[in-house]
């Protein structure tokens, strides 16, 4: 029998696609990289996913499981063609309010977890922008973070057990709602793996209680170095705010043509900060917050007074990408870390970057943990202005590099930064990687290609290094 | 040196005064040196127990030790940016030194409140965790970037050295609780974090009374009582202590572990904490970490540990030996063996193909 026939007698015809009409919607991510599917499968439970990594082995097919398809790095691309695993039939909510924790299925969208979680005060911390769309599953895969990782870390800090199939169909629960289960922290490098190792098809995830007070700032300032200082000033003073995002003018500006939220259009930098907890701490840290911020001469303060200047405040931060549209047909969206210390000066050189090309650059971006989205517009159709986005930023990728920083803070390598992996890692680094790819995929059929650059898996000394003159490569 | 095959490790010879008996006891100076004690183990076929500050020498059942490999000599902290909330710290440096200089600038690395002399790199080899878990997050949520030498002698680096990075596979966070077994831990990048100005501990009369602060520090129990520890500014403070109305006394006086000639961990759901609790045997210390589901134990014998241990994995959690009198060995250290232990086995062969690194401290006989 061919794959797709399989496929069917396992799922059941109305759960495989393989018209390419429909295929070529699961074609690709929200990156701009394009791959072809051969099938797209809807499994519902657990059994059909193993099912299906065996039929993957048999006809030697990649397996690319999908969630939302919300992605930038092109994780879920099918860029080697294969099966699309859509999780998004696996969306079972089972809330555990004595352990504040849940077991939930990958295809379950983030929103909809927190929103079952709060009739028993609970929500789900990690908080990406596409938190509206995009899947549990996502999130594992690509260890996603969000504005409120500052305080609560990204998505890996809340997976306390995974339910994972490994190569050979193989079903395991790692993890647990008991701390520290014995042995290698398998599930710890599950999460980030973006796909690579296995498929996960339910999460146990942590919930946090919903703090009862909360007390949202936005200042705007002259210049961007007041309000980084502003953010360093905050953390030196004992605070971890849950969140601290900057925008920049061109943003504010961007955000404001499109929908009138009250953003500060004048001012260089606006900072959007937020406290939690009980009444008597955030009315004292936003006080806190308040005066440091005057301190570095921001010119207008404004604490939100109730729930619904809360949402204005932050309406305009979270609508930030949708405002792009007005600007340019596309847009492409940078991730990349640098110390909180170099934030000042990477931020001046991403503009000079930009201008040197000539290309429309805005600014938002989670200040608290140096995590930059520099967020180029443009029109794609056009291959000229095509090329100089890219080369626009790698140029941006290297300086946060040069200035200590990372790769990706949250949005993962995918096949867009694959290839940049050797700048961050040792030919050594990055054959512990590959080794580590192989034990969990010795065949290769989880959406292979991906994260490490082609050639990763370089050495083998055999056991004792010495035997292989200095520098050579086996 | 007069031990045969170990001839190129001259010169690297320690005498520590509370190391295991051993073949040879070595202290390495450099990154080079750990390398090569290592590279020369797998050719000798010799196993290198790695020494920190010896406090969690009695996890597993290691064989005897061939070599003794000392980090006393690795404790550079290597760079700390107060406001990147980042430490780069060798292996060796002690806990206690780490947090008593970060203190200085009123930041923290959440780890253990009364880690002794335990290294970074012990607590991180054994996955031991800070009191406050239940508030930040354990050990390995702290831990940024990881260089290890692998058991054939390669030097291999992951993660980053800023607070949020999904560059790569996480395989720093693998490192914590392996014992070393995907290499020996010799630097690590830390994420550190802001100490408020205030702090606060209040008795309380049971869990319900504790309830009443959100999200606190810890809530500990030990047969003293209930104290909840709070933090956060001056009015804050305040604010938590009147709401939980017991007797307060300020900062944070941690707990030590509980003593023994048999030291425990007790691993469970987080709600069930206040039965395990119940179960314990009357004569048992204990210290439990509620709202984490983590208990500290000590024992002068094992009456009453095998009920605990079936109790505890019938309810998805474990009861793990954490130490014992030098020549025990009559009870399973770790209990029922966790799932993946393949996938396990052969990712320990790829970092350390001859399994010289701390054979033997792992559960399922890795």
């Amino acid at each position: 029998m061919n794959l797709v026939a399989d496929l069917r007698a396992v799922l059941g015809d109305e759960n495989v696609l393989d018209e390419p009409v429909e295929l070529h919607v699961y074609s690709k991510d929200a990156s701009l990289m394009r791959g072809e599917a051969n099938v797209v499968v809807f499994p519902k439970t657990v059994d059909e996913v193993s099912e299906i990594v065996r039929l993957a082995e048999k006809h030697r097919m990649p397996i690319v499981a999908r969630g939302a398809g919300t992605g930038l790095a092109a994780g879920a691309s099918p860029t080697e063609g294969g099966i699309v695993v859509s999780t998004t039939a696996m969306n079972d909510i089972d809330i555990d309010p004595e352990n504040q924790t849940a077991w939930v299925g990958a295809g379950v969208i983030n929103l909809d977890l927190t929103k079952a979680a709060t009739p028993f005060g609970l929500h789900f911390a990690p908080d990406p922008s596409s938190q509206s769309a995009c899947t549990i599953g996502g999130n594992v895969a690509n260890n996603s973070g969000g504005p409120h990782c500052l305080a609560e870390g990204s998505t890996t800090s809340h997976v306390l057990g995974l339910e994972v199939v490994l190569a050979g169909g193989e079903v395991v629960t790692l993890g647990g709602l008991a701390p520290d289960t014995p042995g290698l922290d398998l599930k710890g490098v599950i999460v980030g793996s973006e796909g690579t190792l296995g498929i996960v098809t339910r999460a146990l995830v942590r919930l946090l209680p919903i703090e009862p007070d909360v007390r949202t700032l936005l200042m705007d300032f002259p210049d961007m170095e007041g309000a980084a200082r502003t953010v360093s000033q905050v953390i030196a003073a004992g605070l971890v705010p849950a969140a601290l995002e900057l925008m920049d003018q061109r943003m504010t500006q961007a955000v404001e043509n499109w929908l009138k939220a009250g953003l500060p259009t004048d001012a260089a930098a606006v900072l959007l900060a937020e406290v939690v907890g009980e009444t008597e701490g955030v009315e004292s840290q936003a006080q806190l917050i308040a005066d440091i911020g005057r301190s570095n001469r921001a010119k207008k303060v404004q604490i939100a007074a109730d729930a619904a200047e809360r949402d204005l405040l932050w309406k305009g931060r979270k609508s930030a990408f949708g405002a792009i549209a007005q600007l340019a047909p596309d847009y492409y969206l940078h991730d990349a870390v640098v110390p909180r210390t170099k934030l000042v000066e990477t931020m001046k050189a991403v503009y000079e970057i930009a201008d040197k090309y000539d290309l429309t650059m805005l600014n938002v971006f989670h200040a608290g943990d140096g995590n930059l989205h520099p967020l180029i517009a443009f029109d794609a159709s056009d291959p000229e202005v095509n090329d100089k986005v890219h080369r626009a930023g790698d140029e941006i990728v290297s300086l946060c590099l040069r200035n200590g920083g990372a790769l990706s803070g949250e949005h993962g390598i995918g096949i867009e930064k694959r290839d940049l992996m050797r700048t961050s890692f040792t030919e050594l680094d990055l054959d512990a990687q590959a080794r580590l790819k192989e034990v969990f995929d010795p065949n290769g059929v989880f959406n292979p290609n991906k994260i490490l650059p082609e050639g990763s898996r370089c050495f083998d000394f055999g056991g004792i290094r010495r035997d292989i003159p200095e520098g050579a490569w086996v | 040196m007069g031990v045969t095959g170990l001839d190129h490790l001259a010169g690297l010879e320690s005498e520590i005064p509370d190391a295991p008996p051993a073949e040879l006891v070595v202290s390495p100076q450099s990154v080079d040196d750990v390398a090569l004690v290592l590279r020369h183990a797998s050719e000798a076929n010799r196993n290198v127990q790695v020494l920190g500050g010896g406090t969690h020498s009695g996890f597993g059942s290691p064989p005897p030790a061939d070599i003794v490999m000392s980090v006393d000599r690795l404790t550079r902290v290597q760079t700390w940016e107060p406001e990147d909330l980042t430490m780069v710290v060798d292996a060796g440096a002690r806990v206690s030194d780490i947090e008593a200089m970060l203190a200085e600038e009123n930041q923290t690395a959440v780890l253990p409140e009364m880690p002794g002399a335990s290294t970074i790199g012990g607590t991180i080899a054994a996955g031991v965790s800070s009191l406050r878990r239940g508030r930040l997050f354990g050990t390995r949520e702290r831990v940024l970037e990881v260089t290890v030498v692998t058991g054939d002698g390669r030097v291999v680096r992951s993660g980053g050295r800023v607070v949020k990075n999904v560059t790569g596979y996480d395989i720093h966070r693998l490192h914590v609780g392996a014992f070393g077994s995907l290499g020996v831990v010799v630097s690590v990048c830390l994420k550190l974090w802001p100490t408020p100005p205030a702090a606060a501990t209040v008795a309380v009369a049971d869990l319900g009374q504790a309830k009443s602060a959100v999200r606190p520090l810890a809530v500990l129990e030990d047969r003293t009582g209930l104290r909840v520890f709070v933090w956060g500014t001056d009015t804050e403070v305040a604010a938590k202590a009147e709401r939980l109305g017991g007797e307060v006394s300020q900062g944070h006086d941690w707990p030590a572990d509980p003593q023994g000639r048999f030291r425990w961990s007790l691993r469970v759901p987080p709600a069930t904490t206040s039965e395990a609790v119940a179960r314990i045997p009357q004569s048992w210390p204990f210290l439990a970490i509620h709202g984490v589901g983590e208990l500290r134990l000590g024992s002068e014998d094992l009456t009453g540990a095998a009920d605990l241990r079936t109790w505890a994995e019938s309810n998805g959690g474990h009861l793990v030996l954490t130490d014992r009198p030098a020549d025990f060995d009559e009870f399973d250290p770790w209990g029922a063996p966790p799932p993946g232990l393949e996938i396990q086995r052969t990712l320990i062969a790829e970092f350390d193909p001859k399994r010289v690194i701390n054979p033997g401290r792992l559960p399922g006989g890795l």
